[in-house]
């Protein structure tokens, strides 16, 4: 099983938790995005990314296209935007995923970093050749503050398999 | 024994679906068809309107948490400043208690003259309030989303005021929501009247130093505008009612090389305002009012 040497043994995963953080990853990301800032970083590519990558067998391309066509119809951008990037990104998870737990977070963020920014690049570039204006250079930020939230959902969306179970009579450790 | 009592598919276990690679490119495809469909053939408007309103329970929730913010600070504003705001809306009253008496008689002035010269009556258009949901978090256009759609007949193309001026379409709508578009937005573009010289003009909307503007197009450097003109809906798109205050002219840039003049207005409608009004396009009234006579 791969896991980083400083990581200590995890309990199993409940589907249940995953479902229920992709969908408070996306009523934040819906909140964030009413501020209108250029800057917001996207919470729900974020959890995408780190479900593709800590679970690639649960967390797929389907549910990535379905998370990202309802981004798009909340944000009303054009149907399809951020649905092809959250496939993008959870593509790039699945092929990383055997390869990147070995690595500690700092480097493990340095290699998601790239992809990150070509999930918003892809983005804007589709906005751009569909005859949009360039927003801003501010939205280029973006996507190094979803690589600073690495961390962060490493710490949080582990927490429940962190968990030191009771230790009893008939399970000493 | 026979070969094809075998059996040669793998165990539950190794079973692990298409490839990545082949999902990859089936959900890109699929991707890339739905934006070309939706920006090209509009097929994907039902597909759309389907998902926001399943989404809308959802909106609706997110949206709680500012909703509750602005009333606990309405809650808190002092008694003092509530007082001045009535004054102020009195005073408003008033005013145009005097402007609206004027208007009556105006508009029987109107209509005799026009008898007398055999013109068409101008109309007058229904209208419905709305309520200003959220503004859409789109970067890349400026709307904002009001709580009319379908069921409430709000009509495509309808325009959209609020106390000061015009602010806008509704280019799209839902069986609960409509989207607006702002006149601000690059793409929007109203026919406007200089209310001092009757020059007809059209604008779009344009950003100028970061400030939100509309620009007016295609006037001559030579043209007769002024910083401070008013603008006014013209009337003959068919789609705005005549003389909506639009914006009011506040740059003018003149150079020798162009012969056009770069002319910005600031909107003179609210545009983050709680309350719109949705009127009917002005050629629905029309045929409307055709129908019943």
């Amino acid at each position: 099983m791969m896991m980083s040497h400083r990581e200590a043994l995890l309990l199993p995963v409940s589907p249940w938790f995953i479902a229920l953080s992709l969908l408070m990853s996306l009523l934040l990301s819906m909140l964030l995005g009413l501020s209108q800032a250029l800057w917001i970083p996207d919470v729900l590519a974020v959890s995408i990314f780190f479900w593709g990558i800590h679970q690639p067998h649960r967390v797929g391309m389907a549910t990535a296209f379905v998370l990202g066509l309802w981004m798009d119809v909340q944000n009303s951008s054009l149907l399809g935007q951020h649905a092809l990037s959250y496939v993008l990104l959870s593509y790039f998870a699945f092929s990383m995923h055997r390869r990147l737990l070995w690595f500690p977070i700092k480097e493990q963020m340095l290699q998601i970093a790239p992809f990150f920014i070509l999930a918003e690049l892809i983005g804007l570039l589709i906005r751009l050749i569909t005859g949009d204006d360039f927003p801003g250079w501010p939205m280029l930020l973006s996507p190094f503050i979803e690589t600073l939230l690495w961390p962060v959902a490493n710490y949080i969306l582990l927490a429940p398999q962190r968990r030191a179970h009771d230790p009893d009579v008939n399970r000493p450790i | 024994m026979a070969l094809d009592s075998l059996d040669r598919s793998p165990p539950p276990f190794f079973r692990v679906g298409f490839a990545p690679l082949t999902k990859l490119v089936f959900f890109s495809a699929l991707s890339l068809l739905l934006v070309f469909c939706d920006k090209q053939l509009q097929y994907t408007k039902p597909l759309r309107a389907g998902l926001s309103t399943i989404i809308l329970p959802v909106q609706w929730l997110v949206l709680q948490p500012g909703v509750a913010l602005s009333a606990i600070g309405t809650y808190f504003q002092s008694l003092d400043q509530a007082q001045k705001n009535l004054k102020a809306a009195e005073l408003k009253v008033l005013q145009q208690t005097v402007r609206s008496q004027q208007v009556e008689q105006l508009q029987i002035e109107n209509q005799n003259l026009r008898l007398l010269m055999d013109l068409q009556f101008s109309i007058d258009v229904s209208s419905q309030t709305a309520e200003v949901l959220f503004d859409v978090p789109d970067l890349f256009n400026q709307r904002i989303v009001i709580n009319r759609g379908q069921l409430k007949n709000v009509a495509l193309g309808s325009p959209v005021i609020d106390a000061g001026g015009v602010v806008g379409q509704v280019t799209r709508v839902f069986p609960l929501t409509s989207e607006v578009t702002l006149l601000t937005d690059r793409d929007q573009s109203i026919p406007v009247l200089n209310s001092r010289t009757g020059a007809r003009n059209i604008t779009s909307g344009d950003v100028l130093a970061g400030l939100q503007m509309i620009e007016l197009k295609f006037v001559p450097a030579s043209a007769d505008v002024k910083e401070g003109d008013l603008l006014t809906t013209s009337g003959i798109d068919g789609i705005y009612p005549a003389g909506l205050q639009v914006a009011r002219i506040s740059h003018i840039e003149r150079r020798v090389d162009i012969s056009f003049a770069r002319i910005h207005a600031s909107p003179l409608a609210e545009l983050k305002g709680r309350h719109v009004l949705v009127l009917q396009p002005a050629a629905a009234s029309t045929t409307n009012k055709g129908k019943t006579p």
